[in-house]
């Protein structure tokens, strides 16, 4: 594998990126607004949640944590993809001597830089305007963190794989994307939602990322670690999918 | 001058399907060489293949002495390829696309500013390349396609879609690029480009190679009869009147006047001027048309070539 070349891959796909604007809406500007605008509204978490009393700026990283990597992959992820195969890229890549490994590694790292500004620009706000605090361990929140972009941009793939104009894609995305962000426990408890549809909340991918980050933010101790399991589940069926249905043509 | 491109018996097929049938030919270090044909005649598949982006079903492709199935990748680092769709990310930057496709290759000149310049595209480099005419589009494509110093250069389809003043530019750059030592492979459905371009040619129809030589032989080997057409006053004319001229083979009555076909355009002009001024009649739109390329497929084929 040449190195330069999946340097200036993996560059080129995050400028990009930059000049998406959906990108730059969802998954740099959104999750801060949406930190501000609670931030601002409310003094604590609703009831519900059991984290009465503790700082609830702490109570809004998690959630903006998993609002990027959201956005960035399940908008990036398709987006990319979709347009490569619309448009013939992969195609015109197969006749230089650039491998397809080196091309999927070379579009996972963007994707991990985008997301990696966007938790920067999200703590940098709350720092400024809320005094947002890491009280437990900063390896775990960056590990949950990462299992958290891997899992989501495994489910972005699969998206990109069974669609096939960005159009499609984005139509997709945002029929998702709504939903989970109210029933994933974010900033709605769940047990507030409907009996019935309780369950449906605890198995979204995102329910147990909010779960474990906020844990980790409040140093509270992780006895809801097992639902990484969940996440591991939606990891592979997004896997799955996406060795099943991807084409690059 | 060696042999950089030899294919031996090569056979594709896509189901019933034979697009490329039994098909052998090399190319020459240095020579621009031109596949002509019909939309569908199996042009792209050829180049395809050896590209190493197919693979034949039987028959063997050697291209700078590698074997285009087996050794593809060290084929694409010498190679460089315009697809019949050329395509790179809508909002990449044109001097960007340049940097990224560079550092795919081992060895790369660092010439990115000159070949902004030999493809006269230095003020679009800060250019996004959807905001880009299909023309230059097309540059970009080519640019792309030399960043690695290629010993062959692959066009397909140069200058399908591109309006006459583009396309004509496009010929400048491909006789340009040529007279610095490369190899050109090009392959067009135009029999005017093949023409003005090539070093020599093949016309490919229904996956086999027709005719394979310069354009001239091509051309030369019909028996290079030629035409002359004229407009004529006197309606009454008979057609008898331009037989009898010196190499005249047939007449050919008009409705305002006569095609003349003729081995000989210069004696047969001369004698039709003469024969006009002895006996007062009043010619006009004289005009002759030499075979061309196209007259070639029509007699190898028994068909017109289409557009």
């Amino acid at each position: 594998m040449k190195l330069r070349g999946l340097r200036q891959l993996a560059w080129s796909e995050f400028k990009l990126n930059l000049r998406e604007p959906a990108m730059l809406f969802w998954a740099l500007a959104f999750p801060a607004l949406w930190m501000s605008l609670f931030g601002a509204i409310f003094k604590e978490p609703m009831p519900g949640f059991g984290y009465q009393g503790l700082s609830y700026a702490n109570f809004l990283l998690p959630g903006g944590i998993g609002l990027v990597i959201l956005a960035s992959a399940f908008i990036g992820m398709p987006i990319t993809l979709t347009t490569y195969r619309q448009t013939g890229v992969l195609k015109r890549l197969r006749v230089t001597p650039l491998k397809t490994s080196t091309l999927a590694l070379g579009v996972t790292i963007s994707q991990f830089i985008f997301m990696f500004l966007g938790i920067v620009v999200l703590f940098v706000v709350g720092k400024m305007f809320f005094d947002v605090q890491v009280l437990g361990s900063w390896a775990a929140l960056i590990g949950v963190t990462v299992v958290g972009m891997i899992t989501f941009l495994a489910l972005g793939s699969a998206i990109g794989s069974v669609t096939r104009s960005p159009r499609a894609a984005n139509a997709i995305t945002m029929m998702i994307f709504m939903p989970m962000i109210f029933l994933s426990d974010m900033f709605l408890p769940i047990s507030m939602l409907p009996a019935g549809l309780q369950p449906i909340c605890k198995a979204l991918p995102l329910t147990p990322l909010n779960i474990v980050l906020r844990d980790i933010v409040y140093g509270v101790p992780l006895s809801e670690l097992w639902q990484l399991g969940i996440m591991a589940g939606w990891l592979v069926s997004g896997s799955l999918v996406t060795l099943k249905f991807f084409k690059w043509e | 001058m060696g042999i950089v491109v030899e294919c031996e018996h090569v056979t594709k097929r896509y189901g019933d399907l034979i697009a490329v049938n039994d098909l052998s030919f090399s190319i020459e270090e240095g020579e621009i060489f031109g596949l002509v044909g019909p939309n569908g005649a199996g042009k792209t598949t050829l180049i395809e293949m050896i590209e190493g982006l197919r693979t034949p079903d039987s028959g063997s492709i050697k291209a700078l002495g590698l074997d285009t199935t087996k050794q593809d990748g060290e084929l694409k680092e010498r190679i460089g390829v315009l697809l019949q769709t050329t395509s790179i990310q809508p909002d990449i930057k044109v001097k960007e696309a340049l940097k990224l496709f560079a550092s795919f290759y081992r060895h790369v000149p660092d010439n990115t500013e000159q070949l902004l310049r030999t493809l006269s595209l230095e003020d679009k480099a800060d250019s996004r390349f959807k905001k880009l005419s299909g023309g230059l589009k097309q540059r970009v494509a080519i640019a792309l396609a030399l960043v690695n110093d290629p010993e062959i250069l692959f066009l397909d389809e140069l200058t399908t879609g591109l309006d006459p003043q583009a396309r004509r530019n496009m010929w400048d750059l491909v006789e340009n690029i040529s007279t610095q030592g490369k190899t050109v492979f090009l392959s067009t459905h135009y029999m005017e480009e093949a023409e003005k371009l090539c070093d020599r040619l093949g016309i490919i129809d229904y996956g086999k190679i027709i005719a394979l030589d310069t354009p001239g032989n091509l051309v030369s080997d019909l028996g290079g009869e030629s035409k002359v057409t004229f407009g004529i006053e006197d309606k009454d004319i008979d057609a008898s009147r331009f037989e009898v001229l010196e190499a005249v083979s047939r007449v050919e009555k008009l409705e305002d006047g006569f095609k003349l076909y003729t081995g000989d355009e210069n004696t047969t002009l001369q004698e039709l001027v003469r024969l006009a001024d002895r006996e007062e009649l009043k010619v006009s739109n004289l005009r002759t048309e030499s075979s061309n390329l196209d007259d070639v497929f029509l007699a190898l084929t028994g068909r017109e070539m289409r557009e």
